[in-house]
């Protein structure tokens, strides 16, 4: 099993710095990473998120110039773009397929967009081999869950983990470090979903201690961590210093 | 048990503008939420709770005032003001909020979140929020608190908590931002009042349907006053409640319907909220529209001197409607809405928001095309305003 999915932001600390960080996750044995796309209304994200996303833009980190210092990189886990819409669809469904082509994007995972929405750009997206990868709240109970699975299906154990899995949203709200005591309702969750889809899961939104990501793993699932890495790196941290540290347990 | 699809339509226009691009966990409390309002609308006794509030606490019907002294200074035969500025309140956003609050009451919420821009949503969210018994949550961005203070302390003194937001311009956008991020994490306890009509699907509907009271007693006014309809109505639209609400109820009739956009002080981007023009198709706070955005995707900055039109999405419906043809989008500077507000203000006695300042400033163009008689939404008072009107007017 996938021991951990870490999250960065695409841009924060730096673009530059980039391929250096991939490289160092891929050679801690990191098999599958999101890679923020950062957007100027990230209403998922809290307020870190918000930060880091905010710093990227600034620093000039678009789009196009992610994309561009993603291709050709080999030394990387497989990578998730994790955005939202409009920047997307802005690009095209054919420029982008253009665009992700010559990266280790693996699949997408785009906050804002329901798969009833934009059905043309998502089926050309995943007949090119880039599947949207379905997130299931609090909210989404097993019924609408089992749709959500089906209409954005598992595309079989021949294929990496990285356009398998399903997202599952620990809490109510907004990405963040947060206080996750109680992981029991997210236990149940696991449990029952497992018990209707065999694919991988990953749980995030609020873990940030080696505790929560222990107690994940001890569900059969993979843990996220994302704005304690954001954090942590925009803090001068080393990736592999925060990593390692939470991928056992 | 939950609703499992929307069953109105979520799309609007040739071009299907609107949409629900929501973030999963807010899918099933809008699913909910459409479902809800699906069966309010076939409860006459909701429709009649709603009509009562309307009548005793907003104040409806509000009058049509004939405006004779403007129209003859630019040679219009007759100038017709809508007087959304008589509600409780002071602006048309009290009908949505009060009908959102019942609305919120009958699905057992016990709390509200609201974001507002001019503050004229929040205040009315507020004081449906005060008198419905209903906890209260404004988010609200740190610039328009600055330039419309006296709404922030009308919503404290209502009860209402008032978040300041920080982020970006610290207007309406973010405020936006702010309030669907906040009931994300409170879905399961509190309703969110959007104030405009914008944002995910059903809230475009439902704003616009709690609305369109205006446009349908205009309507009738017109019809009892001067036994026609107007020539031309006219209407400023910032996410479009206020333009849509004027009128929607008018499109099946054959006259010129027209909303005002806010060209701030330039044309270039950043310098105005001129979506029609600047903006092009894309998706903003869950719904897809006419948005000024940059060659990345990422949403453009705006300006105007008028908080409420400040947003840089114009509402899908009314984008949809202006793409089709049956709505002329037109455009306002700062300088021309300030002006404006002057000429209702010494011909009629008549202190206008700045919103609706902005349709007024289209009047000169209106008789200049040959329009003899005029509607005109005027959608808010300006008491909020003094200070920007002592200090840019200097008086």
């Amino acid at each position: 099993m996938n021991k951990l999915l870490p999250f960065i932001m695409a841009g924060d600390p730096s673009l530059a710095a980039l391929p250096q960080l991939l490289a160092e996750a891929k050679a801690l044995g990191i098999e599958a990473l999101e890679i923020g796309l950062p957007h100027s209304d990230p209403i998922a994200d809290g307020p870190v998120l918000q930060a880091a996303a905010h710093r990227a833009i600034q620093r000039g980190a678009t789009p196009l110039r992610v994309l561009e210092m993603l291709a050709g990189l080999t030394e990387s886990p497989d990578l998730i773009l994790f955005t939202y819409l409009n920047p997307l669809l802005q690009i095209g469904a054919d420029r982008l397929l253009d665009l992700l082509w010559p990266t280790p994007v693996k699949a997408l995972l785009v906050v804002d967009l329901p798969d009833s929405e934009e059905a043309e750009f998502e089926a050309k997206l995943r007949t090119a081999g880039f599947p949207m990868i379905p997130l299931l709240s609090p909210t989404t109970d097993i019924e609408r869950a089992k749709g959500l699975l089906e209409r954005r299906p598992d595309p079989g154990p021949g294929h990496p983990f990285a356009q398998r899995f399903a997202y599952v949203v620990a809490r109510l709200g907004v990405t963040g470090t947060g206080d996750t005591t109680d992981l029991a309702p997210v236990r149940e969750r696991v449990a029952a979903l497992k018990a209707i889809s065999d694919r991988p899961l990953a749980v995030g939104f609020g873990l940030s201690d080696s505790a929560a990501m222990a107690e994940v793993r001890a569900m059969g699932a993979t843990p996220v961590i994302g704005s304690a890495l954001v954090q942590a790196l925009a803090n001068g941290g080393g990736l592999v210093d925060i990593l390692r540290s939470r991928m056992n347990g | 048990m939950h609703a499992t699809e929307f069953l109105l339509p979520t799309r609007f226009g040739t071009g299907g503008l609107g949409g629900c691009y929501a973030p999963e966990t807010l899918m099933q409390p809008l699913l909910d939420l459409e479902e809800a309002f699906r069966m309010a609308l076939d409860d006459p006794s909701f429709r009649v709770e709603l009509k009562s509030e309307l009548r005793h606490f907003v104040g409806r019907p509000t009058p049509l005032t004939s405006a004779t002294r403007l129209a003859a200074k630019f040679g219009l035969q007759g100038l017709f003001l809508k007087r959304e500025d008589l509600t409780h309140t002071g602006a048309h956003k009290i009908n949505n909020a009060m009908a959102q609050a019942l609305l919120a009451r009958r699905m057992g919420k016990s709390e509200i979140i609201a974001e507002t821009g001019a503050g004229q949503h929040g205040v009315a969210a507020a004081a449906a929020c005060a008198r419905l018994g209903l906890k209260c949550t404004v988010y609200m961005g740190v610039t328009d608190m600055a330039r419309q203070a006296p709404n922030v302390a009308r919503m404290r003194l209502f009860g209402t908590k008032v978040v300041p937001v920080e982020a970006g311009q610290g207007t309406l956008k973010e405020a936006v931002n702010e309030a669907l991020r906040a009931w994300a994490a409170r879905c399961d306890k509190a309703h969110y009042i959007l104030g405009s009509a914008l944002g995910p699907h059903p809230f475009p509907t439902m704003v616009r349907t709690f609305q369109t009271v205006i446009g349908e007693e205009a309507r009738a006014q017109m019809l009892e006053q001067t036994v026609s309809l107007p020539d031309a109505v006219i209407a400023c639209a910032g996410g479009g409640s206020n333009g849509l609400g004027l009128l929607v109820p008018f499109l099946g009739d054959d006259l010129h319907r027209f909303a005002v956009e806010a060209g701030g002080h330039g044309s270039a981007l950043g310098e105005h909220a001129a979506r029609l023009d600047g903006g092009r198709l894309g998706v903003l706070h869950g719904c897809k529209t006419l948005l000024l955005q940059d060659q990345h995707g990422h949403t453009a900055e705006t300006a105007s001197i008028s908080a409420g039109l400040d947003y840089p999405a114009l509402g899908p419906e009314l984008a949809a409607l202006a793409l089709d043809g049956k709505i002329e989008v037109l455009r306002a500077s700062d300088a021309q809405a300030l002006e404006a507000a002057q000429w209702l203000c010494e011909s009629e006695g008549i202190l206008p928001a700045l919103e609706s300042s902005h349709a007024l400033a289209l009047l000169p163009e209106l008789a200049k095309r040959g329009f003899a008689t005029v509607l005109l939404g005027l959608s808010g008072r300006g008491d909020k305003d003094l200070s920007t009107y002592q200090s840019k007017l200097g008086i």
